[in-house]
């Protein structure tokens, strides 16, 4: 079918459209976070910044804070910024790891109740997470692990467990055997077969599991806000905190925003094709 | 703990297995211990507790029965969070499906630049619920807020107007943040299905004289449509576990309380545990339920032809 101009225009004015939408806000968020304070004020509003500043980045993360004074922050940002990355790196390892073995293990070789297992564990993909979420609670003031990194680490590893075993099992299945049989024949044990053939060769897999699993541990609220109060509060908790009812700093909020953004976008930039593969694997429950 | 997990296993089987077995069963004990230590013996201890009275400041924890089942008949503020998520799994799911197949076929018609365009699309739901919902609490700021500075610089009354005053503006407020953040699943799933319908289904519907708008109706719509179903109970079980959007932008004002916040309110402020364990079983069922329901008329309606 001839594509007439009017139709391009109209396919590009609808992409045009659905960019600002996807990217409005995000843009908005930064803008302001360079926007001073003061410029908060003016109406009508700017919809670009007048005047540039870096002052809610120093706040944030303690840089020549003596100038500007206000509210020190930064020592929690720092914190929380550290928290959320050492919990989610955790999780993600970990919580790739044992799936790997595992899935390993269910496409490869055989054990009594390989098959029921595998659907129990997915299954419980079905399951909110709040259905567990006050026994889980009593469980882990018992052990004294409430406000820890390993409890929240554990915590999620068994939340984000299953979507990833699911996408390994897949992706292990479509592997060619024919390699894994090949070294076998050579005398070649299970385990230097699962490290030197089918590891490499699921990279894609590994990752698209890594990505959402790690953006699922970043972005995670109700856990933390219930498991990491004090010591281990990660940034999900912490930026909420700065909408207190008498005050809320707009500055700190989007700059804060702002570098919990990056880490997310840098993946869907560099890694969208796994991301989207992991997506689409992970839907079809 | 491994041992009795990977020992109960084995010990069905008896003696005599081969390394492979010994093998496989340690490659899934971590899986073993992980799920039954942090999911299914919560899950059970939930539904158990549910039947008892369980309070931290009260002593003991007698069995109850369906007590803490029957109380949610009678609770008031229960039914109006129940209103206000059923309201917003509806709006929610509309949206993320009308719009997301509309914004799906848009895409597939690019072909310049449709990675970054779909990179742009997915940021959204990279990042974290939370931090979407301040931007947004940003964006509705009545004085110096985005959403107020556009309809006042379009010449509309709109100065210092506040959108949570009012419940039905509140409400849709808060389903916005949540569309934005959701919508890009829908769009994903669908998109993928659209690429994946044969050319020559369009040939052959182009020489048959079918317009665009017919060849979407007829060729696209058709056979995207498991994918939308897919799409629709993401959609719903997404919307039923609303918390983070309505918690940031309204706190726990009824007006906007989902169930979830609700549980959360009755759980950790009200530390009635065991009401809050019955209420997470209703909800985790419903959730299902529908999911069921949505993967039923899925697999009636698709037939491998």
């Amino acid at each position: 079918m001839k594509t007439t101009l009017s139709y391009k225009i109209l396919i590009w004015t609808g992409i045009a459209v659905l960019l600002v939408w996807s990217l409005g806000p995000i843009y908005w968020t930064i803008a302001s976070s360079v926007t001073p304070s003061a410029d908060f004020s003016t109406r009508p509003i700017n919809f670009f910044p007048q005047h540039f500043t870096l002052d809610h980045y120093s706040r944030l993360l303690g840089v020549n804070i003596a100038r500007i004074g206000g509210v020190e922050v930064f020592k929690q940002f720092r914190a929380a910024l550290i928290n959320s990355v050492v919990t989610s790196v955790a999780a993600t390892l970990l919580c790739v790891a044992i799936s790997a073995f595992g899935a390993y293990a269910f496409t490869r070789l055989q054990f009594p109740g390989r098959k029921a297992l595998f659907i129990i564990v997915v299954a419980t993909l079905a399951i909110p997470a709040y259905a567990v979420l006050i026994p889980l609670y009593q469980i882990m003031i018992k052990l004294h692990l409430v406000d820890t990194y390993v409890g929240v680490a554990l915590i999620y590893v068994s939340a984000f467990l299953p979507l990833s075993l699911w996408l390994l099992k897949s992706v292990f299945e479509a592997l060619p055997i024919a390699l894994e049989e090949a070294a076998q024949l050579d005398g070649a044990g299970r385990l230097y077969i699962f490290f030197n053939i089918v590891l490499p060769l699921a990279g894609p897999g590994l990752t698209a599991a890594a990505i959402l699993t790690f953006l699922g541990a970043w972005g995670q609220y109700l856990v933390p806000l219930i498991f990491s109060p004090q010591a281990t509060k990660p940034l999900t908790v912490l930026i909420p905190e700065f909408v207190t009812k008498n005050f809320i700093d707009y500055g700190l909020i989007t700059a804060s925003g702002s570098i919990a953004i990056i880490i997310p976008a840098l993946v869907v930039i560099f890694l969208n094709r796994y991301l989207v593969s992991g997506l689409l694997a992970g839907s079809v429950k | 703990m491994s041992v009795v997990a990977s020992g109960n296993v084995a010990n069905k089987r008896g003696v005599g297995f081969n390394a492979d077995t010994t093998l496989g069963l340690l490659l899934v004990s971590p899986i073993v211990i992980t799920m039954v230590a942090l999911v299914f013996y919560p899950m059970g201890r939930t539904v158990w507790d549910s039947l008892h009275r369980v309070n931290p400041m009260q002593v003991g924890t007698p069995f109850v029965g369906l007590e803490n089942y029957s109380r949610m008949l009678s609770d008031a503020q229960l039914a109006t969070t129940w209103g206000n998520t059923l309201t917003y799994v509806v709006l929610a799911v509309l949206a993320e499906i009308i719009l997301g197949v509309l914004a799906a076929a848009l895409i597939n018609q690019i072909k310049t630049g449709r990675q970054w365009v779909l990179a742009a699309v997915i940021l959204p739901w990279a990042l974290p619920g939370v931090v979407n919902s301040v931007i947004w609490l940003w964006i509705y700021q009545p004085g110096a807020g985005l959403l107020n500075g556009i309809l006042v610089a379009l010449g509309l009354p709109f100065e210092n107007h506040v959108w949570f005053n009012d419940r039905t503006s509140a409400i849709i407020a808060v389903t916005v943040v949540h569309v934005w953040r959701m919508m890009p699943l829908t769009i994903v799933i669908v998109l993928a299905a659209m690429q994946g319908i044969p050319a020559h289904l369009y040939e052959a519907a182009r020489i048959d004289g079918a317009t665009r708008v017919q060849m979407f109706g007829l060729v696209t719509l058709p056979l995207v449509r498991s994918a939308i179903a897919v799409a629709m109970t993401n959609a719903t079980v997404n919307a039923f576990n609303l918390f983070d959007e309505a918690w940031v932008l309204a706190g726990a004002s009824l007006e906007t309380r989902p169930v979830l916040v609700q549980i959360y309110l009755e759980t950790f402020q009200n530390l009635r545990f065991s009401y809050g364990m019955a209420l997470s079983v209703v909800v985790t069922l419903v959730s299902l339920l529908i999911s069921l329901v949505y993967v039923l008329r899925v697999y009636r309606n698709t037939r491998f032809d």
